[in-house]
């Protein structure tokens, strides 16, 4: 089926599916099949922020004057944060766009990828601002063994099914010799691919990024590097959305309000689902130990950090339907992040923050003659 | 005998009632479920930002006033523990 970027055959996009359907033609928001992908467009534009917004002359003092050893805690997880979203900025577009069906779930994904530009820029704008010559630590992220080891499972499960998608496209469903080599493209496998890719993506914004996030947040709690912590507080902000924005995704196909051949998809995948999440949890639990390797931060070590990986991972996968994957892991061990995580508790006033509620523009129309009767000149 | 002032006593009254048998004071915290969790109440939660719906409780009994938007549709008496904070006593279904 190849791709088409006006699709002409008329249809009704409510009847579409999320997925494999007729590729989308008219962009229209009016009338939704799933209004939660709506809501989350509106919400996540509402949010919009440039990272020059926030000053971050005094976060160079800060870095300068710290111990080596937490400068590698602070710039292994700046590395890491601009590898995730290298990978976010671009793949939700290039996976997914090719195979969506309905006009708000194209559009929530552009504009969730769009927001993960702004993350990678906002790493510029630190990088820039702390250390002399950024190259020392851009360079370091494709050359760094702990970093591409977890590039590797980052990127595993969408470049499978960007590679399957593209020849579904280019040839079709079938049995197909291509360059020497026997290659079967059907409905299912994709289907089954593509489950596994999003539940990939699930775990990268609801577990991958929040040891990055506590490490920033408890540098902050110190009083120091305090810029880049209300970076980091805009960009976990956006990342609450996102994460909402995959798990809305995987409960509606295996909760049959879609495409009911995902309930069987998303039945078969389960065991597969939780071992990207547990693959994901020992991960990050080895990043701990990277990270603290030559010495803890005041406030936060090695194992500390193991148990929050854990706690948070039970709680992204109770999300998803499932059990707990770390027995008795149920209460918060770093309490004091759910401060950090708060969406719209910025305690300044309106215009001096990025408040969702605080609407740039938003004009009361709906006004007549009487609306003037108390004014006095 | 002293007459307790109304006023004190409608601020100080933010007693939550959980499941009809769990009470706690609510006290000041950023969300309802900020402050179940600061009494050890199990939550469900994902994204604590009115988006994934999984804090979702019935409200059987008071009064809460908003702090954050909800996404997720609600139904009556239905309310996200992320966006509420008790106005006045409370009693809520988990």
């Amino acid at each position: 089926m190849t791709y088409s970027t006006f699709n002409k055959t008329k249809n009704d996009a409510l009847k579409e599916p999320m997925f494999f359907g007729q590729n989308v033609n008219v962009a229209r928001y009016d009338q939704q099949r799933h209004a939660i992908f709506e809501k989350l467009i509106e919400k996540q534009l509402s949010f919009f922020w440039r990272p020059e917004e926030v000053d971050l002359s005094t976060d160079r003092k800060d870095f300068m004057a710290m111990p080596e050893h937490e400068q590698h805690i602070f710039l292994s997880n700046l590395k890491y944060q601009t590898l995730l979203d290298s990978v976010q900025g671009r793949s939700p577009n290039v996976a997914f766009l090719p195979v969506v069906s309905l006009p708000e779930l194209e559009t929530w994904l552009e504009t969730w990828s769009f927001s993960e530009t702004v993350h990678s820029r906002s790493y510029t704008h630190i990088i820039r601002n702390v250390v002399a010559d950024p190259n020392v630590v851009f360079d370091d992220i494709v050359d760094n063994p702990e970093i591409v080891k977890r590039a590797e499972s980052v990127t595993r499960y969408y470049d499978e099914f960007i590679a399957k998608v593209n020849l579904y496209n280019l040839v079709g469903e079938g049995e197909h010799e291509l360059n020497g080599e026997q290659v079967t493209i059907n409905m299912r496998e994709l289907k089954r691919l593509l489950y596994l890719t999003i539940a990939s993506v699930n775990v990268l914004e609801a577990v991958r990024f929040y040891v990055s996030f506590a490490c920033s947040f408890a540098f902050a709690e110190r009083a120091i590097m305090e810029g880049n912590a209300k970076v980091i507080k805009l960009i976990a902000r956006d990342e609450a959305l996102h994460l909402a924005g995959t798990q809305h995704i995987m409960n509606i196909m295996a909760n049959g309000q879609d495409d009911l051949e995902m309930v069987e998809v998303a039945a078969e995948c389960a065991a597969e689902v939780q071992e990207i999440f547990r693959e994901a949890a020992e991960q990050e639990k080895e990043w701990a130990s990277y990270l603290f390797k030559d010495g803890s931060m005041i406030g936060l070590n090695a194992e500390i950090l193991k148990e929050y990986v854990e706690y948070i991972t039970n709680v992204r996968i109770r999300a998803l339907g499932f059990d707990d994957m770390f027995e008795g892991r149920n209460a918060n061990p770093l309490p004091w992040m759910n401060a950090w995580l708060v969406s719209d508790n910025v305690q300044v006033a309106p215009q001096e923050a990025e408040i969702s509620s605080y609407l740039v523009g938003a004009i009361d129309s709906d006004m007549d003659d009487a609306d003037f009767d108390d004014f006095d000149l | 005998m002293m007459v307790p002032d109304p006023i004190l006593f409608a601020m100080n009254n933010s007693r939550v009632t959980v499941n009809e048998h769990t009470v706690f004071e609510y006290d000041a915290e950023f969300s309802l479920l900020d402050s179940m969790e600061e009494n050890d109440v199990p939550m469900e939660y994902n994204c604590r930002g009115g988006y994934c719906g999984l804090c979702k409780v019935q409200l059987t009994a008071g009064k809460v006033e908003w702090v954050q938007d909800s996404l997720v549709p609600l139904e009556e008496g239905e309310v996200l523990a992320c966006c509420c904070v008790p106005d006045g006593p409370i009693a809520i279904e988990t």
